[in-house]
């Protein structure tokens, strides 16, 4: 079976032809053949009566030349009788000698034994007629011609009979040609209906995969790839025809997949680079907003505290340049990464110029993991935090007013920590706060600009995680906590490697 | 997505391994064997039907028997070929009949030399006591050809054995008969004693007669073929003579014979006939062959004598047995034919195997009357069913 459907096309549709031609020339040799010695068999129904005739001609003449030279005694009849004779004689050799159940045998051996008899009653009528034995070849002829008298009427008997059988036997035989013609006729179209159901179903066995092709092929051009693949029944033409085109439809497949899937990478990267591309303006405008020309303010800040340390006012002096030293910073590295040692002096510069402000109500406490003060982080990110304790935790609580900035691991994170003991938040402004919903007027607030939504949208942006930052507060008068969460750098790796700097 | 096209490739890769049959190549095979077993049994068919003919007579036989009867195509002689057949054909050897239907025309004697012309094994024959039957059965004889005489001898002949019915045998039962049926007739008409003397239409004269008496003695006729062997129809004759004489009394029986024409073809019938045209109708009338009973018993029936004449017949045919049926035929002899048949291919065999055999071999015969008729119809009956 598989070697017929490993057959090429052409094998195919050729033997086709062939199984069907063959059919056909097969039927007509059996019909050739039945029809050739149904013809022999007519043919022979009457050889029996012909040969019986031709021998009883054969006794006749003999009789015939007997009685000639009987009357005549001429050398031709004479001869005449001696070639009928060894005729008969030859004919009587043929004739059936057995006993057997068919009479026409039974009488066949009687005409032989018979004409045995007679040839010898004739031989010896001749010889006497030669010897001029008048009376004795007179009882010889007579007991010959009676003889040849019962052998004609056996021989009549014989013939009727026969031909009686024999007709019998030809309208028997007649009518079984007649049944083997409507056998034939039955056979033929027979045959001719086999052989057109043979041409459809292997023409349409071999047709089929091609069909199949044709529909998958132009489902395909409709733009349906995510069709059933074809079963690849046999290795013909058409077998790798649908391999191939199995092949080409996962090969296509495979091929949109890649670029849907690049395309989709591309098109993240792009909406990540835009979205922080937008906070950092926002975080620039806000800026840019709350500075007024600040390379004035540095040199007027400058030319102050020259004029101050040349007073000999040395508090003055430091305070001018921490003043300097923020805003330059504020200016500086807003949009760079920088260490968390960098922002934690932001935040110290920062308290000092408010203690400072107000005349030094703020205790500032620091718990530092020196080891961790090489992290980096986004610049411009505890400064607003602590900026917010003051303005919104301990604004009025004069000099009881504490702020502990706390650096330290925690779980494989580095964290820093801003607490206050002011007034603390409620469940609501927390979560208000952590969802960026809480945007309250930071401008009027006399801050820098930068707000928590801000702060939390860069650290999000920078660490790639979704838990950046926790805001816990146990009530209100209880203070507030404010905890940042930046991953531990992978040792002799350097930290943000992976990321472009903000 | 690529996981699924990896399995539906997978899933392919399987399916090929396991192919489903082409259905069309399963339709070729089918419409094939259908195509080839019918042209092939039609063939076959064909074939043996024409070639069984020539088969069947195959078999051959180690001797050939003729068998030449006188007449006919009785119920008699086929029972007697019968049972001749059957038994040659236990011994391996073919019997013909000439007389059956071949060679109808030609003489019992003509038969003989064509038998002896076509060098045959052996030959049955009813002889008759003619010179030239003598002669024809010695020339056999004389060509090594065994001859056995049946129903009918050639006592002078060179014959091996003679096959036949006893005929003394024969005759004292048909005596016996006789003798039963006249008195049955003394016994009828003593009460009335009345008797129809003549019956001429010019000369009504109706004498009252004792029946058996002289003046009217009880009148049997023996139909005796004028052309067959009168031996066995004397042997016959005296038998039913003697058994008369010693048992009839004082009843005056009148015993004669009435010689039946059987040289033609129908003579038999006129003759039987003519019986009845005469004045004198025999009160019995006592037929020697199965022809005869036959045509005596229409005879009697066309001429309104049932009752009057009464009929001892020879042999048994439906004919007769309904006739015995009927009260028209008062008894029939009934001889056992295929045993006579069996005897002569017996008696042939055993002279071939042994170079004599018994001279005389005699089949067995019995009565049937009223009285056992019905018996007989039935086994005809079942026969007939058969």
């Amino acid at each position: 079976m598989s070697k017929i459907r490993d057959l090429s096309l052409q094998s195919k549709i050729s033997s086709i032809y062939i199984i069907t031609n063959l059919l056909v020339v097969m039927v007509n040799i059996v019909l050739l053949i039945g029809i050739n010695s149904m013809s022999g068999r007519l043919d022979m129904v009457y050889q029996d009566n012909r040969h019986l005739n031709e021998f009883s001609d054969a006794v006749n003449a003999l009789q015939d030349n007997m009685t000639s030279y009987l009357n005549v005694k001429t050398s031709d009849s004479l001869e005449n009788y001696y070639r009928s004779d060894s005729l008969c004689r030859e004919m009587v050799a043929d004739l059936n000698e057995e006993v057997t159940g068919s009479s026409f045998d039974r009488m066949e051996r009687n005409i032989r034994h018979m004409t045995e008899g007679y040839l010898e009653e004739v031989a010896s009528t001749i010889e006497a007629k030669r010897g001029r034995n008048v009376e004795k070849y007179r009882v010889h002829y007579e007991n010959a011609t009676r003889m040849y008298d019962y052998i004609g009427t056996y021989i009549s008997n014989l013939n009727m009979e026969q031909f009686r059988s024999n007709s019998e036997r030809y309208s028997e035989l007649l009518q079984r040609f007649r049944l083997f013609e409507a056998a034939s006729v039955i056979a033929i179209v027979l045959v001719m209906c086999s052989n057109v159901c043979i041409i459809i179903s292997f023409v349409g066995a071999v047709i089929r995969p091609v069909k199949k092709l044709a529909g998958q092929a132009d489902e395909v051009a409709k733009g349906n790839f995510d069709i059933a693949l074809l079963p690849v029944e046999s290795q013909d033409e058409v077998g790798v025809v649908t391999g191939a085109f199995n092949s080409m439809v996962v090969s296509i497949g495979r091929y949109i997949e890649q670029l849907r899937e690049s395309m989709e990478a591309e098109r993240a990267l792009k909406e990540r680079e835009l979205l922080m591309e937008g906070h950092l303006k926002d975080a620039r405008l806000k800026y840019l907003q709350a500075q007024i020309n600040p390379h004035f303010l540095f040199n007027t800040l400058n030319a102050g505290a020259q004029l101050s340390m040349m007073e000999g006012a040395d508090r003055t002096y430091e305070y001018i340049q921490k003043v300097a030293q923020f805003y330059r910073y504020n200016m500086k590295k807003s949009e760079e990464t920088v260490t968390v040692a960098e922002e934690v002096e932001m935040v110290d510069s920062y308290i000092y110029i408010l203690n400072v402000r107000f005349a030094g109500d703020i205790h500032y406490e620091k718990r530092i993991d020196e080891s961790l003060l090489s992290v980096e982080m986004p610049g411009m990110i505890l400064q607003p935090i602590v900026e917010n304790c003051v303005n919104h935790g301990i604004r009025e609580m004069g000099d009881k007013g504490v702020i502990s900035l706390s650096l330290y691991e925690k779980e494989g994170q580095v964290c820093i920590s801003v607490k206050d003991n002011g007034v603390g938040m409620s469940a609501e402004t927390i979560e208000k706060v952590l969802n960026g919903a809480y945007r309250e007027e930071d401008m009027a607030s006399g801050g820098n600009g930068v707000g928590m939504d801000n702060v939390i949208s860069r650290m999000k942006l920078f660490t790639g995680n979704e838990n950046v930052m926790t805001v816990k507060s146990e009530g209100e008068g209880k203070g507030t906590e404010v905890s940042l969460y930046l991953p531990k750098p992978a040792e002799k790796e350097e930290y943000g490697g992976k990321h472009e700097p903000l | 997505m690529m996981n699924t096209i990896k399995n539906k490739l997978a899933s392919h890769r399987r399916k090929d391994k396991n192919p489903g049959i082409m259905p069309g190549f399963v339709a070729f095979l089918s419409v094939v064997c259908v195509v080839f077993t019918v042209v092939m049994a039609i063939y076959v068919l064909w074939f043996y039907q024409g070639s069984y003919q020539e088969e069947t007579a195959g078999e051959i036989y180690d001797r050939y028997y003729i068998m030449i009867t006188q007449d006919d195509k009785s119920s008699f002689w086929q029972s007697v070929y019968q049972g001749a057949c059957e038994r040659a054909l236990q011994e391996n050897v073919y019997v013909d009949w000439l007389g059956n239907d071949q060679l109808q025309d030609y003489s019992v004697e003509e038969q003989m030399e064509i038998a002896i012309a076509s060098g045959v094994d052996g030959i049955i024959v009813t002889a008759d006591e003619s010179d030239e039957m003598t002669a024809l059965i010695d020339q056999a004889v004389a060509q090594g050809i065994p001859v056995v005489t049946l129903y009918g001898d050639n006592t002078r002949s060179a014959r091996c054995s003679f096959v036949g019915v006893g005929g003394y045998n024969l005759g004292r039962e048909y005596g016996r008969q006789t003798l039963e049926i006249v008195r049955e007739k003394l016994a009828g008409t003593t009460e009335q004693q009345l008797f129809v003397g003549q019956e001429d239409a010019s000369e009504v004269e109706i004498e009252m007669v004792e029946v058996g008496t002289a003046a009217r003695p009880i009148r049997v006729t023996l139909l005796v073929n004028s052309y067959a062997n009168s031996l066995e129809q004397n042997i016959i004759y005296s038998g039913i003579q003697e058994t008369i004489e010693q048992d009839k009394g004082d009843t005056v029986i009148e015993l004669s014979l009435q010689s039946v024409d059987d040289t033609n073809a129908f003579s038999v019938e006129e003759s039987v006939r003519d019986i009845f045209m005469e004045g004198n109708i025999p009160d019995i009338l006592i037929c020697l062959n199965e022809l005869n009973t036959t045509c005596a018993y229409q005879a009697v029936v066309d001429y309104n004598k049932v009752g009057t004449v009464s009929i001892l017949g020879h042999y048994i045919s439906d004919t007769i047995l309904n006739a015995i049926d009927r009260n028209v035929i008062y008894a029939t002899v009934d001889i056992n034919t295929p045993q006579m048949g069996g005897f002569c291919i017996d008696a042939l065999q055993e002279y071939h195997d042994l170079g004599y055999t018994s001279q005389y071999f005699t089949a067995d015969i019995s009565l049937i009357s009223k009285e056992n008729v019905e018996e007989y119809l039935r086994e005809e009956e079942t026969e007939n069913d058969e």
